[in-house]
Order: C-alpha cells, then sequence, then structure tokens
C-alpha cells in the first residue's frame, strides 16, 4: 500500500509538474489530465471511492475536455516562444520553494492528525448504525466494506439541504451567464 | 507507515505547483488550469482529514460534502472563466495577461 | 498484497501494450512513406495546392453544448448518491431530501428552460 500511495504521488505531482512547465497549451492540458488520474488513485486509497470517481468523470471526462475545446478554438500555437520575464520567474519560484519548506518544517515537527493510529479499511467498521442505514449497507459493512455512496448520499441529503439549493442557483446563475456570454458574440 | 502527514505534504506540493503556475505562466489558459490544481490540492487534504479523523469508526463524512461542493463550484467556475476567456479573446485576439493591462477598451 | 486490484492493473498493462504496440508498428511500417522529397510533396496531377490552415476552428455552438453539458453534468454527481440512498430515506420518513432533490432539479430545470428559450441547444441557425 505504501509503494502504491508513493506511485499515484509521483505521477500526480511529475504530470503537475509538466503541466507548469510545457509551453504548448494541449501538452499542459494532456498532463493536468494525467495528474488528476494520479489523484482520483489517492481518493481511491483512502476509501474515499464515489469522490475519486467523480474525479475522473467530472475533471478528466468534461472539465478538461472542455479546456481542450477552448484551446482549439482559440487556436493557441502563437502564445510559444514568448521571451521569459526572468524577475517574476525567480519571484515565483522562490514564493513557491518557501512555501514548501515551511510546510516541510511544520509537517516535521508536528504530528497531524491521531498520533500512530492509521486506520486500514479492515478495522473500518462500526457496530452503531449510523443514524439509520438500510439494511443493505449494514450488511456490507458487516462484511467490512465499506457503503462509500449510501454514506456520502446519507450526509449530504440530511444536514446539507440547503447549501444544495444554494449549490443549484449557482449553477442557474452559471448556465445564464454561459449563454449570455456566448449569444452576444453570434450576433 | 503512511499517516495524514504524508497526505498533507503532497497535498501542499500539488498546492505550491498550482501556485508557481499562477505566478510564472503568462497564458490565461494555463493560469487556469493550475487554479483548478490548487482546488483539487485542497480536496486531497479535505479528503486525506475526513479518511483520518473517524467517527465511530468510520470516516467523516462532513468533510467529503465539501468536497463536492467544491468540486461543483470548480465545475460552474470553468464554464463561465472559459466563456469569459473565450470573450476576451474575441475581443483581444490573444489569451496573455501580458497584453491584458487595462479594463476599458 | 491486495489481489482485488490485480484485474485493474492487468487491464492497464493491456491498454499501455496496446497503445505502444500500435505506435510501434505505425512507426515501423510507415518508415518508407517518411522519406519524403521535393516532388514527392507536390499536388497530384492537376490536383489544387493547398492553402490556408490544416486546423479550421469550431464553431461557437460546439462550446456552448460542452459548457452546458459540464453544468448538467454535476446535476448527476448529486442525482446520483441520492437514488442510491433513496431507500434509506424512505424507510426512515427523511421527505425533506425528496423536497430537496425536488428544488434542485427544479432550479436546474429553469436554467435547462432558460437555455432553450435563448436557442442555445438549437443547432441549425
Amino acid at each position: 500500500m505504501e509503494l502504491l500511495f508513493y506511485l499515484f504521488s509521483a505521477v500526480m505531482i511529475l504530470f503537475g509538474l509538466g503541466v507548469v512547465v510545457s509551453r504548448n497549451p494541449v501538452t499542459s492540458a494532456l498532463c493536468l489530465v494525467m495528474s488528476f488520474v494520479g489523484l482520483a488513485c489517492l481518493f481511491i486509497q483512502l476509501d474515499a471511492f464515489f469522490i475519486g470517481i467523480i474525479q475522473i468523470l467530472v475533471y478528466a471526462g468534461a472539465v478538461m475536455v472542455l479546456f481542450l475545446f477552448i484551446i482549439m478554438l482559440l487556436d493557441l500555437k502563437a502564445e510559444e516562444g514568448r521571451q521569459i520575464n526572468y524577475l517574476a520567474l525567480a519571484g515565483g519560484l522562490i514564493l513557491c520553494l518557501v512555501f514548501v519548506v515551511q510546510l516541510g518544517s511544520v509537517l516535521t515537527s508536528f504530528e497531524a492528525g491521531d498520533v500512530g493510529k492509521t486506520p486500514q479499511q479492515p478495522e473500518m467498521t462500526t457496530d452503531k448504525n449510523p443514524e439509520g442505514l438500510s439494511e443493505l449497507a449494514m450488511e456490507r459493512m458487516a462484511e467490512k466494506k465499506l457503503p462509500d455512496v449510501h454514506l456520502v448520499g446519507w450526509t449530504l441529503f440530511t444536514k446539507y439541504n440547503f447549501p444544495l439549493q444554494v449549490v443549484a442557483v449557482l449553477l442557474l446563475v452559471s448556465t445564464i451567464g454561459v449563454v449570455l456570454l456566448s449569444k452576444r458574440k453570434l450576433t | 507507515m503512511i499517516t495524514l502527514n504524508h497526505y498533507l505534504f503532497v497535498s501542499g506540493l500539488l498546492f505550491a505547483l498550482g501556485l508557481s503556475g499562477v505566478i510564472l505562466r503568462r497564458s490565461l489558459i494555463v493560469i487556469f488550469m493550475s487554479l483548478e490544481m490548487m482546488l483539487s490540492a485542497a480536496n486531497l487534504s479535505l479528503v486525506a482529514f475526513s479518511r483520518f479523523h473517524l467517527v465511530d469508526g468510520l470516516p467523516n463524512y462532513n468533510g467529503q460534502a465539501l468536497v463536492f461542493f467544491i468540486i461543483t463550484v470548480a465545475a460552474a467556475e470553468v464554464a463561465v472563466g472559459l466563456a469569459i476567456i473565450v470573450a476576451l479573446f474575441r475581443a483581444r485576439q490573444t489569451t496573455s495577461v501580458d497584453d491584458i493591462t487595462s479594463m476599458k477598451y | 498484497m491486495n489481489t482485488d486490484y490485480l484485474p485493474i492493473l492487468v487491464q492497464f498493462l493491456i491498454a499501455g501494450g496496446f497503445a505502444a504496440v500500435t505506435l510501434l508498428i505505425s512507426v515501423v511500417l510507415g518508415k518508407t512513406a517518411q522519406q519524403r522529397s521535393e516532388v514527392k510533396d507536390q499536388a497530384y496531377e492537376c490536383g489544387m495546392l493547398p492553402i490556408g490552415e490544416t486546423q479550421p476552428r469550431f464553431s461557437v455552438k460546439f462550446y456552448l453544448v460542452a459548457m452546458l453539458f459540464v453544468i448538467f453534468d454535476i446535476e448527476v454527481v448529486f442525482l446520483y448518491p441520492w437514488a442510491v440512498s433513496f431507500q434509506e430515506f424512505v424507510r426512515d420518513g427523511v421527505w425533506v431530501a425528496f423536497y430537496s432533490m425536488l428544488g434542485f432539479v427544479g432550479i436546474l430545470f429553469l436554467a435547462y428552460l432558460y437555455a432553450l428559450k435563448k436557442g442555445a441547444l438549437r443547432w441549425s441557425d
């Protein structure tokens, strides 16, 4: 399991580096897709199966396709070969290095979470019924499997009903924005 | 043994990469992609926190609900942001931030 | 080692191997065709000389549809866990979950009606 963590982290970070350093926007977009696939694998390792699938479906499947569409539409080949602003380059690199060093020093001196207790999936079970799950979900739990989607759905629709409506309004507003911004150019 | 610290460090590394992309790159599209990377780094740390903070032996699903809302907001943001970039490109024929320095044209 | 994920590994290997073998075969077999010359690149007999870009720009309609797809894709993301947990909601009488999804879908239906009325989904102008 540790090997897989390092493998997928390396995939995610290296392809993320590819997004930043490659000069061709199409290469950047495809690197970002691979980086998101590595991230989805990390989600699945963290037993967040549904979020892992959603990460691939929504980000790698829909959002990145939209990015590639826009790159094709705008025909961005001319962006290559611009001269580099070395001051901005140095500033950005220093800022990020400082961030990483700070993060590393904080994380080495401070043990986050429950110390020495790393839960593995077989132990993850409960004798309590978490606020009324179905028989099916409880059977899964008795088999020491995690009924991930049941629990996510239960949490979302018992505790987060109002934020859900707000999100719906946000999607409505963004639909209107997209249609307005695109339609005005057609005429 | 993989602990919460490992996940937090990887997530911070991804965030730093996204930050450097936003600062270093001049193309609006790549800046936007780097923003997506930073949002995903936040998602990773949220899921890691939810997994390592067990409630009755189960992950804390409040954190994962927040991840759902972040993914939703990011997708809506991408749709509107790319529409704005296309509108900008139609008006100026460029997507480089060096060429877009005035609010009005 | 967890053997449950072995089929996924096998599938990855097959997918990667297929891509590699296809690329390799096309490189090996295409070697003779890559010997280009001035005469070979010319248009055949009275064929037209190529002018302009090889990649035509997409119409604005394509990305409008793509953006609307992303927005309604999100709707399905929320619909799926709701559908999976629906039995539990019915059994425990959590009717607020039902009405909340009704409101969510209703608001997004307004968005759909707006896009329809503005003609964003009409393909031929």
